[in-house]
């Protein structure tokens, strides 16, 4: 060990930068090389996956139709209407086909995901884009809110792990993390929504109002968001909660947490410097695996409330079979999550700098 | 003068549900200004946790049973260290009493750099921010460490660097009280002996004062002053290195030193058993299974730390002029 560290102290100054750079450089392109192949390998799933589900998607279309305006149409006249869909939705061809033809479409023809049938003729492209916000907003804000409320609550109970109130905050997250998401939800809808009327839980706004820039809108707006993200954040920050409490007991146990008191810090920078920022660290990365985790319920979410989110856009494709945009929304989800994930590992060198160089 | 550290007294054990086990029993020890007093025992014979009672580190299930523990400083200071408040104590640490963990291999937090580590508590202690650097340093130097060190992360350190970043903490304010706890265990040979030479010289150039928990009879030898001995909990013998080596009085610290390898090719004679566990001490004095020379009196009654002149102490009934004619 001496040896190696002497031999790195000889390296001069500009050619440990260099190597670092190269070190960074090969990791980028191995992670972007990684995300690429989990998308494609996402959406080959989906495309195949959606399929398999029964279901024609022209006979529901057909028969939605047929129920509209109220009249049978002879054998033939449907025979015409369903080829005539097949060739737009391109379905007409075998399945290998769709396959290259969606992937090419997708890839060179600048994310054509084709038509959709929920909201024909509108581009799936454009129906994702304009749901996204909605899941986004929610979700990205419950799941960081979550995760800030319970790092910072989870590390007090482990800080402070004798007390009652601990112990105590410890039997009610645990509760509260096995607790699946929609029963919160429906929880909150129940006796906050209903029962005693403090806050809406339905809709994304007030149904009288437009969106548009005034401040009626907006804390109608923010109000209606505050349930679904609590049902969310509750199941989430409990686990974070639950998490952190752990790291920080294993933390506290490490010996240079006893050298750190030894020191004479007042238990303030104990706490600071030498338990929180470790415990920190591997807290950061359960966030990047609990964002994969937690988007269904996300969309769970938004059914139970009637956001107009990408929840709600798939479960009206699937009643439709909908193949584009469900694959969308599989897309775009996957996507997400990938960026998020990415993300977060960027970020763990900031923290600790023992993965900085072997990154 | 009075000793630098008094300790009388002093208990401690593990908190169980119903009842304490006690680890340390009643040890009385006084530890003069400037010397290097080993203790030296087996493992689980409670030196550890002796050490950590001195440093009131004890963290549950440990607790203090009973005992005081007077600092008296040169400036004519006395500090009881069991009664200080927290406040008081964390002032006290680093400036009067510091610490050299065992397993320093893990002591700095691998987070932050060598340096924050060693002046954030400076900091605490009241010195500027330069002035912080400038002690650590100078630490650093009487360890024979590059001042550019606290740029590093501990993990870019070898062993013998962290171990050595740890005593360039601990000394960093010139403390008067210095406990070292099995400080070179995890080290080769001669990293080991560079360091033991380097904390002679800290203690020779600082004029502290180090107590050196080790189980290696060999370092005691080579560098401390005084020894005490330990046995399951208690001090078996206590006196002037040279003088327990020489001819050691109490029969377990001969059993410890007739263990150490010679030079002349004699035969290894080994201690016989194993040490007791503190949930199983014998009752009578706490070494009569295992001891060679046990006879009617040593069953019946603990031994007590009798003088025996010229600064030795042991706890023997065999040096009990009465208790060996009763028998």
């Amino acid at each position: 060990m001496t040896a190696n560290a002497d031999a790195r102290a000889g390296e001069s100054a500009t050619e440990r930068q260099d190597a670092g750079r190269r070190e960074v450089f090969q990791y980028a392109v191995r992670r972007f090389g990684v995300y690429l192949f989990t998308l494609w390998a996402a959406i080959t799933v989906a495309f195949f996956i959606f399929r398999l589900v029964p279901g024609d998607p022209m006979n529901i279309l057909l028969g939605n139709l047929t129920r509209a305006e109220g009249r049978q149409r002879d054998a033939e006249a449907q025979e015409a209407i369903i080829a005539h869909y097949r060739q737009i939705f391109g379905m007409d061809e075998p399945l290998p086909a769709q396959y290259i033809n969606y992937l090419r479409k997708a890839i060179l023809g600048g994310l054509d995901l084709g038509p959709s049938f929920v909201e024909y003729p509108a581009q799936t492209k454009d129906l994702v884009f304009r749901r996204m916000p909605w899941t986004i907003g929610i979700f990205t804000t419950s799941v960081l809110l979550a995760w800030i409320v319970g790092t910072g609550l989870g590390a007090l109970i482990g800080w402070l792990q004798r007390s009652r109130l601990s112990q105590l905050a410890v039997v009610i997250s645990t509760l509260l993390q096995i607790t699946p998401v929609y029963l919160v939800a429906l929880g909150l809808i129940i006796y906050v929504g209903y029962t005693w009327r403090l806050l809406p839980a339905g809709g994304p706004y007030a149904r009288h109002l437009q969106p548009e820039w005034t401040w009626e809108f907006i804390s109608s707006l923010l109000t209606h968001a505050i349930l679904p993200m609590l049902s969310n954040m509750i199941v989430i920050g409990a686990g974070f909660t639950l998490g952190m409490r752990a790291l920080m007991i294993s933390v506290l146990g490490e010996d240079y947490l006893t050298f750190a008191r030894a020191k004479g810090l007042s238990p303030f920078t104990v706490l600071k410097d030498y338990a929180f920022r470790n415990a920190l660290i591997p807290q950061v990365t359960a966030l990047a695996i609990i964002v994969g985790a937690t988007l269904n319920g996300t969309f769970i979410i938004e059914v139970l409330f009637q956001l107009p989110g990408l929840g709600t856009l798939f479960v009206q494709a699937m009643g439709l079979r909908d193949f584009n945009t469900m694959q969308a929304v599989v897309l775009f989800s996957i996507f997400a999550v990938l960026t998020l994930t990415l993300i977060v590992d960027l970020a763990l060198p900031l923290l600790d700098p023992r993965i900085r160089r072997t990154a | 003068m009075a000793a630098l550290l008094e300790i009388r007294g002093l208990s401690a054990g593990l908190q169980g549900r119903r009842s304490v086990t006690q680890v340390v029993s009643n040890v009385d020890l006084d530890v003069q200004s400037g010397e290097i007093l080993g203790v030296v025992g087996e493992s689980g014979c409670g030196k550890s946790t002796l050490a950590t009672a001195i440093m009131r580190l004890l963290t549950p299930p440990q607790v203090l049973q009973s005992g005081t523990m007077t600092m008296n400083l040169k400036d004519g200071s006395a500090y009881e260290l069991l009664r200080l408040s927290p406040r008081a104590l964390r002032e006290l640490r680093w400036r009067h009493l510091s610490y050299i963990p065992q397993g320093s291999m893990n002591s700095l937090n691998p987070v932050l750099r060598v340096g924050r580590q060693m002046t954030d508590t400076l900091i605490q202690h009241g010195l500027s921010q330069a002035e912080a650097h400038e002690r650590s340093v100078a630490a650093l130097q009487l360890v024979n460490l590059e001042p550019r060190l606290l740029e590093s992360y501990p993990h870019e350190l070898s062993g013998g660097m962290r171990q050595r970043v740890i005593i360039a903490a601990a000394v960093s304010m010139r403390p008067a009280l210095i406990v070292a706890d099995e400080l070179t265990t995890a080290l080769d040979v001669v990293t080991q002996r560079q360091i033991l030479q380097e904390l002679t010289n800290i203690r020779d150039e600082l004029g502290a004062t180090i107590i050196l928990i080790t189980h290696d009879m060999g370092v005691v030898a080579q560098i401390a002053d005084r020894v005490a001995v330990m046995y399951a909990g208690k001090i078996a013998e206590l006196g002037a290195v040279n003088g327990i080596f020489e001819a050691p009085l109490h029969p377990y610290s001969q059993g410890l030193i007739g263990s150490i390898p010679r030079e002349s090719g004699q035969r290894i004679v080994g201690l016989p058993g194993e040490a007791p566990s503190p949930w199983n001490y014998p009752t009578g004095c706490r070494f009569h299974p295992r001891c060679p020379k046990v006879f009617d009196p040593c069953s019946e009654y603990e031994p007590g730390l009798r003088t025996q002149g010229s600064g030795r102490w042991a706890a023997c009934h065999l040096y009990d002029a009465e208790v060996v004619s009763d028998a």
